[in-house]
């Protein structure tokens, strides 16, 4: 009885007095949900899917459209918005305005993916985890996104915050000035041209990557920011039988025709789950946002009467860049698929039992309409407080499987954005040429676009809003807006000529605010970094 | 020794003054009687006989017997510390038996601290203990609720009415921008969530540990104050079987007086600017539907438990079931647990024992609406002319009416009777705590013990939404298909918990040490799965291989802690009292070199009663003076692993986050840098003063209790917004500090006279909260959680900076409307861009809300916004009214807040003719329809009515949703009987009582809205994915969450 005693005291003291599984790992768990650099990097696929989470950061409406295309084409006055972001129509866009701080904070999270990956890249390349060209390529792919990305920046915002290392980082530098951000773009794609490979040099699997190509050409664009004019015209030239326009000015944007001849950057999109809300990243809203709502029940981006009615008669890109009421879908894709006549909304619309709705979607033949509204009822929308102007972008309305908020939903297209085409490089390039002197080579340039542009040889003459230019300067600027409206560059175009508030006021008769025609420093972002000075004017 | 004699001056002073205002008459005539005192564990010696109303009296002897002199005609007043005092009066006897019943809430109770217990008057820290009687007064859901007034320096909030909803606890203010819950330790078992598992009727005491000396041996985990629970365990003597049953009947809750169809038809047509459905040409023609009406219904709450308790002198056991049953008030809500808990303690040999507690519980709950959803019905358009079949929210036929389908601004709402009617769902959570220790005592005083735990919750639910092609039926594809959905999830959490103690007390003399030192670990283990997807082929199947667009999530994560942790008790003389913590704790949520943390802390006590100069002082039963000091600290506002840098892929394809990217039509997948790397974050600190007295007058028959405290806390948790430049959004950082300090008081007094006893507890705190500094670069912090709703204007509406209250509101200062064009002009004519207010493209119009230009430039900017009030009382408390006579008990008891501050977020929804940051119209309240400001009504208050609210910018935070959020509330008031123990018996009952309760039967508010007890309501973290989630910065917005309304119950407590 008493042994048992003692062995009893002899087992519970043993247990309370030895420090029970204390071993040394007890405290150091392994975060299984988040791989960590020390589980990461020890293989080809890694570098790659390094860089390819950087192109991602473009995969959002937010900086693509409400950002950069609202910039290129609201900031000009071309189209408008309908919905929430009206206050474009006045160039009064708030700093609180959540499209622009997703832009700037998308970008900078491309930013930081970029410098994080530079490092890494460097070490697996060390390591011999990557060979050399592979190690090459993706260092060019990274150079080339960070300094595209900081392009944007400094086109729209002005001077920003360069931010150019890894590492844990405050967050907290202030703005370098407009030129200062223009020369490291100048300098990273610099980089990327000596490094990445021409766009033929890939493998198929591989179309859409930065090419040398993209990385002259944004080059040469960051020249002409810094009005190194003849530097970019070197550069542009570089492109000279690599690239070539397509016959057809309507097929550059055709939904079956990405990644074409003339393209030299585009932003991928393919369709991966569902086209409706709650839809992967890889689908975007931006063809069917701008969609007549008779047909989307949409409608949220509409066009300027003025801009239809300014091109020379004959020009094969009005069409095919805007449309009115009375015309055709001219996209063949759209023709294919059965024409506006086809929609869900419009074969309902026609079916109907209210007599108002039945006429909107009556033709002048009486039968079903398959013109963009007819000019009797034009396709103004629902919202008799704010018509729409009954003109609609159709380098946006191309993907025939978007019906909108109607039939299937199908909201969310897989179109590819293209941010450069070849046709702006000539443009860019007839700039260069003025600039430099070389009128005759700017108009021989033009003339290219514009033959293009007429279907075979151009009139002589050069019209734009029912007048006639003669200065070649002046026409790049005209056909900046004739070639590229409806897409991502217009207004930065005639920012970086200098012109953008003398063209709108020439075109439209608006007078754009002083400091306007810059985005103001979003709010937030300056909430959180107080050394972040707000735009003149803002 | 100057101040020693001080002392003793004024107590001289205080007791002479005392005895001038007694009466000093003494009779002539008196005969001597004789008697003996005692209580249930034999004679009481030391106890006062007081001849009432004079200062004659005698201290009985060593053997509880006294003799006295007595006049003819008198009272007896029988009082010792720790007893119930009685009277008796004087008759012809000349022996007298007394025998005290022991006073449970006096000096001797036993408080239950970490890792042991100690006798109240042996504490030096801040203790304020909860009985059983006390949780069982009010029928409550969870353990937190009965929290509720019944301590001072607990403040507790219902977030909302919901069965089974969340509720706010904060011990001494709000210390922490992150998590603010306090540690919960169920019978020695500190655990982590999950408290609404724990059968309430279990409870046999919770104590609340408040300051730094209580706290500290909590280490890590004790800032935000430490709640020990401990559950009934059998008893030694015989066997008792209790049955306790409730039912209550909720009423409907208060609604909001909104439109009817033909009101609101008629505003629609008078305000321009959208399109209008045909049928509202006819108002009066129009079918009305109330949502209110139709949502809401009466609730039903059961309650049923059954313990059987009992043993002898080796084993006692305890078992109990309980099954609690709560029909929600909203169509649909739910809540329901089963419990089954088993206590048994086994005394195997004189020096070992052992003790374990088994709690399971299974619960299914459920809240159609979620949290704050529940506005909508307030704010739908009351005509529902949308679906051809019906215009009723559902008809005979069982059809549910819809919106109008294609109409703009109707399209957007949904029949939520529809919803909760057609939806599927459930949420079932199993949860286990198990505990079992054995101790071993190896000599008089000295003890071992081992005790292992182990808590598992497993949850498991899904939801299915049928399809719904209704709308496309009858218009065609203009209206959209809606697919069916389902979703499915499940996880689980595995908790073990070893710690080992040593313990020893010891007497010496004078002398008397008492220590406690062990080691702990604990270790968390957290596993989900889950998916969801739609397009099911059949509304039947509920079955996620069988979904379209598959989305399935899936994680695990552990975190550990091990501590090290000792406590030295030193008592001399019975009168100073020394304690001296430390708490050392290493936690797997920081990085290496960051992970441990020495929490000290410590305090001393004086028991001045027990000085010869107040021994004697007999209005003074007991004083007792306390300081403490120490450091804790808070790890819960962190998600392990913060302080790695982590990429990731985001996702597949499909994800909506993905990182990765389409190459020449494939997607390839990415990895992106998501987060900072910060090996520098680490725990929160709170360093607390608290000094305090213990009071006890009139024999003990009135305590007070009044502490001081001042806690700082620091180094706050916070995932919080970072400048994009650093590549992330938000990182997680240590930042900020915050001062909370204030002064509790409790006060109880309580007497028995022959068969009437009567009592009153009141207790107070008052609380001063002050931000002391955020991070390096800003001086303030916002609401770190949005409200759920749709909130234009409103993504901002707290704002703390520096020497502010956590939480206050912030926008502008709202002063009338404008009432002319001429008064507009003048102030544009000012303003530096041609506005004051609205912009070039929204002109301000008369009858639009105006403006305080704060800064002074001549316009409204974003600027302007500033403080509004803090959602933080001044102070708050509860009153408790206790009254017994023969068989009848009847409590009341009140639970109020003061100079506390409510944003009024619905009545804002109230006021907006628009629904908020849609494309839609929407309902108003009747005040606003009739007082709405127009020409011919020129409100001051109302702004005009438009259709598009989000542009005129009426309607965004400011002062006039800012109202005074005091409130009185009788919580409970209940009316008790107990049959006569003899008619009881003969039942073969031992007792029998019967009781009817109220809950909520008033509340007295200036608040406007329906229900002033707003806690923090369910908001999204915008810096985690936009979770649910409730923080102390989003605080007092009322959201229009579920009302508390009020229950009427009738209730049986049987014991055999």
């Amino acid at each position: 009885m008493k042994n048992k005693k003692y062995l009893y005291i002899l087992a519970v003291g043993l247990i309370v007095l030895t420090p029970f599984s204390c071993k040394k790992g007890f405290l150091n768990q392994t975060d299984s949900s988040n791989p960590t650099a020390q589980a990461l990097f020890n293989k080809p696929a890694d570098g790659i899917a390094l860089v390819n989470a950087i192109y991602d950061t473009y995969q959002n409406a937010d900086l693509l459209k409400k950002s950069l295309w609202y910039y290129a084409n609201f900031q000009t006055h071309d189209f408008f918005n309908w919905g929430n972001d009206r206050f474009y129509n006045t160039y009064a866009i708030p700093s609180t305005f959540g499209g622009i701080q997703v832009f700037w904070q998308r970008a900078y999270i491309g930013i930081a993916r970029a410098n994080s990956a530079i490092e890494i890249l460097k070490t697996m390349k060390v390591k011999g985890v990557l060979n050399e060209a592979l190690a090459n390529r993706l260092t060019g792919e990274v150079y080339f996104l960070r300094g595209m990305t900081y392009y944007y920046l400094a086109s729209s915002f002005g001077g920003v915050p360069l931010e150019l290392s890894n590492g844990a980082n405050d967050g907290l530098k202030p703005r370098n000035s407009q030129t200062e951000v223009f020369t490291q773009v100048e300098a990273d794609l610099k980089l990327a041209a000596e490094l990445l490979p021409w766009k033929e040099e890939y493998g198929a699997s591989d179309l859409g990557r930065a090419t040398k190509g993209a990385a002259l050409g944004y080059l040469g664009a960051s020249q002409m920011w810094l009005k190194k004019y003849a530097e970019a015209l070197v550069n542009f030239n570089q492109l000279n039988g690599k690239y070539s326009l397509m016959p057809r000015f309507i097929d550059i944007h055709e939904y079956n025709k990405e990644n074409n001849a003339e393209s030299i950057f585009e932003v991928q999109f393919i369709i991966a789950g569902t086209q409706s809300w709650g839809g992967g990243n890889e689908v975007a809203w931006i063809g069917s946002f701008g969609m007549p709502e008779e047909v989307s029940n949409f409608g949220y981006d509409y066009g300027n009467k003025i801009l239809y009615d300014g091109f020379q008669a004959g020009d094969l890109r009005k069409e095919a860049s805007i449309i009115g009421p009375g015309d055709v879908h001219p996209s063949p894709a759209i023709i294919a698929k059965g024409g506006i006549k086809s929609y869900p909304l419009v074969i309902a619309g026609f079916a109907s039992t209210d007599a108002a709705v039945k006429a909107k979607y009556t033709g002048v033949d009486g039968k079903i309409i398959n013109t963009c509204g007819t000019v009797a009822r034009p396709w103004v929308g629902t919202d008799n407080a704010i018509p729409r102007s009954g003109y609609y972008s159709t380098k946006m309305w191309r993907d025939p499987t978007l019906d909108g908020n109607s039939g299937v939903s199908n909201i969310f297209g897989a179109q590819n954005q293209i941010l450069l085409r070849y046709g702006e490089i000539l443009l860019s390039k007839a700039e260069c040429q003025a600039r430099t002197g070389d009128n005759a080579g700017a108009l021989a340039t033009l003339k290219v676009l514009r033959d293009r542009a007429f279907g075979g040889t151009a009139p002589v003459v050069f019209m734009s809003e029912g007048k006639v230019i003669t200065d070649p300067l002046q026409m790049v600027y005209h056909d900046y807006r004739h070639e590229l409206t409806g897409e991502y560059s217009t207004f930065y175009n005639l920012r970086r000529a200098g012109v953008a508030t003398s063209f709108v006021k020439e075109v439209y008769n608006i007078t754009i605010p002083r400091g306007r025609e810059l985005y103001p420093i979003p709010q937030y972002e300056i909430g959180l970094n107080p050394n972040l000075v707000p735009n003149d004017g803002y | 020794m100057m101040r020693k004699l001080t002392i003793r001056h004024f107590v001289g002073l205080i007791t002479l003054s005392l005895f001038l205002l007694i009466s000093l008459s003494a009779s002539a005539q008196t005969r001597q009687i004789s008697g003996n005192v005692t209580s249930v564990d034999g004679p009481l010696p030391g106890a006062t006989v007081m001849i009432k109303g004079t200062t004659t009296g005698v201290v009985t002897d060593p053997k509880g017997s006294f003799k006295l002199a007595v006049p003819a005609n008198g009272t007896l007043v029988i009082s010792i510390l720790g007893y119930d005092s009685q009277e008796l009066v004087i008759g012809a006897a000349n022996t007298y038996e007394v025998k005290l019943a022991a006073n449970v809430s006096a000096l001797n109770e036993v408080v239950v601290v970490g890792y042991g217990t100690t006798k109240r008057k042996d504490l030096t820290g801040s203790v304020s203990s909860v009985t059983a009687e006390q949780v069982a007064k009010v029928p409550v859901t969870a353990l937190d609720q009965a929290l509720q007034g019944r301590s001072s320096g607990v403040q507790v909030t219902n977030n909302d009415g919901a069965p089974g909803s969340g509720v706010t606890v904060l011990i001494r203010g709000v210390g922490s921008l992150g998590s603010n819950e306090p540690l919960y330790v169920v019978d020695g078992y500190p655990i982590t969530g999950g408290l609404n598992n724990i059968n309430p009727n279990d409870i046999a005491s919770m104590d609340i540990l408040k300051d730094a000396s209580a706290t500290a041996i909590y280490g890590v985990r004790a800032s935000n104050g430490v709640v020990i629970i401990t559950t009934k365990k059998g008893r030694r003597d015989g066997v008792e079987v209790a049955l306790d049953a409730y039912t209550s009947v909720q009423s409907e809750p208060k609604k909001y007086k909104v439109l009817n169809a033909e009101q609101w038809a008629t505003l629609a047509n008078k305000t321009p600017g959208f399109d209008r459905l045909p049928e509202w040409a006819n108002p009066s023609a129009l079918q009305n539907v109330n949502w209110q009406d139709e949502v809401y219904r009466s609730g039903v709450r059961q309650n049923y438990n059954l313990a059987v308790r009992g043993g002898g002198e080796k084993v006692q056991s305890s078992f109990s079931a309980g099954y609690f049953d709560q029909k929600g008030v909203v169509t649909g809500s739910y809540f329901k647990r089963i419990n089954l808990g088993l206590n048994i303690d086994y005394d195997a040999t004189k020096w070992l024992k052992s003790s374990s507690t088994a709690k399971y519980s299974r619960q299914n709950a459920n809240n159609p609406f979620g949290t704050g959803a529940l506005a909508t019905l307030s704010e739908l358009i009351p005509t529902i002319g949308g679906n051809k079949l019906t215009n009723k929210a559902k008809d005979e036929n069982g059809n549910y009416g819809f919106y109008d389908p294609v109409n703009t601004y109707t399209r957007g709402w949904n029949n939520p009777l529809y919803t909760i009617e057609s939806q599927d769902s459930k949420n079932l959570t199993n949860y286990f705590l198990g505990t079992t220790s054995l101790e071993a005592t190896l000599f008089e005083g000295l003890k071992i013990k081992t005790n292992l735990g182990i808590n598992t919750t497993d949850y498991s639910g899904y939801y299915f939404m049928p399809s719904d092609t209704r709308s496309l039926d009858q218009y065609g594809v203009a209206s959209p298909n809606i697919l069916n959905i389902y979703s499915q999830s499940a996880n689980n959490t595995f908790e073990w918990l070893w710690e080992n103690t040593v313990s020893y007390s010891k007497t010496f003399g004078e002398h008397a040490v008492d220590f406690v030192g062990g080691i702990s670990q604990q270790r968390n283990e957290f596993r989900q799965v889950g998916g969801n997807g739609n397009a099911l082929i059949s509304d039947a199947i509920r079955d996620l291989s069988q979904v379209k667009n598959l989305v399935a999530f899936g994680n695990q994560q552990t975190f550990t802690l091990a501590s090290q942790f000792a406590r030295l008790n030193y008592k001399f003389m019975d009168r100073y009292l020394i304690t001296a913590t430390v708490r050392r704790d290493g936690s797997s949520k920081f990085f290496k070199g960051n992970q441990y943390g020495v929490f000290p802390s410590g305090s001393v006590a004086w028991r001045a009663k027990e000085e010869s100069f107040l021994k004697d002082v007999n209005f003074l039963s007991d004083l007792k003076l306390r300081a403490s000091y120490g450091e804790v600290g808070n790890q819960a506002g962190i998600r392990p692993f913060q302080y790695l840098a982590r990429y990731s892929s985001g996702g597949p394809a499909t994800s909506p986050i993905n990182v990765g990217y389409p190459f020449g039509g494939a997607y390839q997948d990415g990895l992106a840098y998501v987060n900072l790397d910060n090996q520098r974050l680490t725990w929160e600190t709170s360093r607390q003063t608290d000094i305090g007295v213990d009071a006890a007058f009139l024999n003990g028959d009135l305590s007070l209790t009044v502490d001081y405290y001042r806690k700082d806390s620091k180094d706050f948790l916070l995932q919080i917004p970072t400048a994009s430049q650093s590549g992330v959004t938000n990182s997680a950082q240590n930042a900020g500090s915050i001062r909370n300090q204030g002064f509790e008081f409790a006060l109880n007094y309580k007497h028995t006279e022959n068969d009437f006893t009567y009592g009153v507890g009141l207790n107070v705190t008052t609380v001063k909260n002050k931000l002391l500094s955020i991070t390096q670069n800003t001086s303030f912090i916002g609401n770190l959680v949005n409200l759920t709703t749709p909130a234009n204007g409103w993504l901002q509406f707290s704002r703390t900076g520096i020497g502010q209250a956590v939480g206050e509101f912030y926008g502008y200062k709202s002063v009338g409307i404008f009432q002319t064009q001429a008064e507009i002009d003048a102030l544009n004519a000012k303003a530096p861009r041609g506005n004051y207010q609205g912009n070039s493209s929204q002109k301000t119009q008369p009858g639009d809300r105006k403006f305080r230009d704060v800064t002074g430039d001549g316009q409204i900017t974003a600027d302007d916004r500033t403080s509004l009030g803090s959602p933080i009382p001044k102070f708050y408390g509860g009153v408790n009214l206790d009254l017994a006579y023969k068989g009848f008990d009847f409590n009341a008891f009140f639970y109020g807040s003061y100079g506390n501050k409510i944003f009024n977020y619905q009545a804002r929804n109230l006021e907006s003719f628009q629904a908020p940051s849609f494309v839609g119209i929407q309902n108003v309240s009747e005040v606003y329809y009739k007082n709405s400001w127009s020409p011919t009504n020129p409100s001051n208050r109302y702004a005009r009515v438009n259709y598009n609210d989000d542009v005129s910018a009426n309607n965004v935070a400011s002062s006039i949703y800012v109202e005074d959020g005091s409130y009185l509330r009788l919580r409970n008031v209940t009316l008790g009987y107990t049959l006569p123990s003899n008619v009881a018996k003969k039942l073969t009952m031992s007792r029998v009582r019967m009781y009817l309760a109220a809950q909520n039967l008033f509340t007295i508010t200036k608040y406007s809205g329906l229900d002033p007890e707003i806690g923090q309501p369910t908001g999204t973290d915008p810096n985690n994915n936009n979770a649910s989630s409730n923080n102390a910065t989003a605080s007092g917005v009322d959201v229009g969450t579920y009302p508390s309304s009020r229950f009427f119950t009738l209730g049986l407590n049987v014991t055999f």
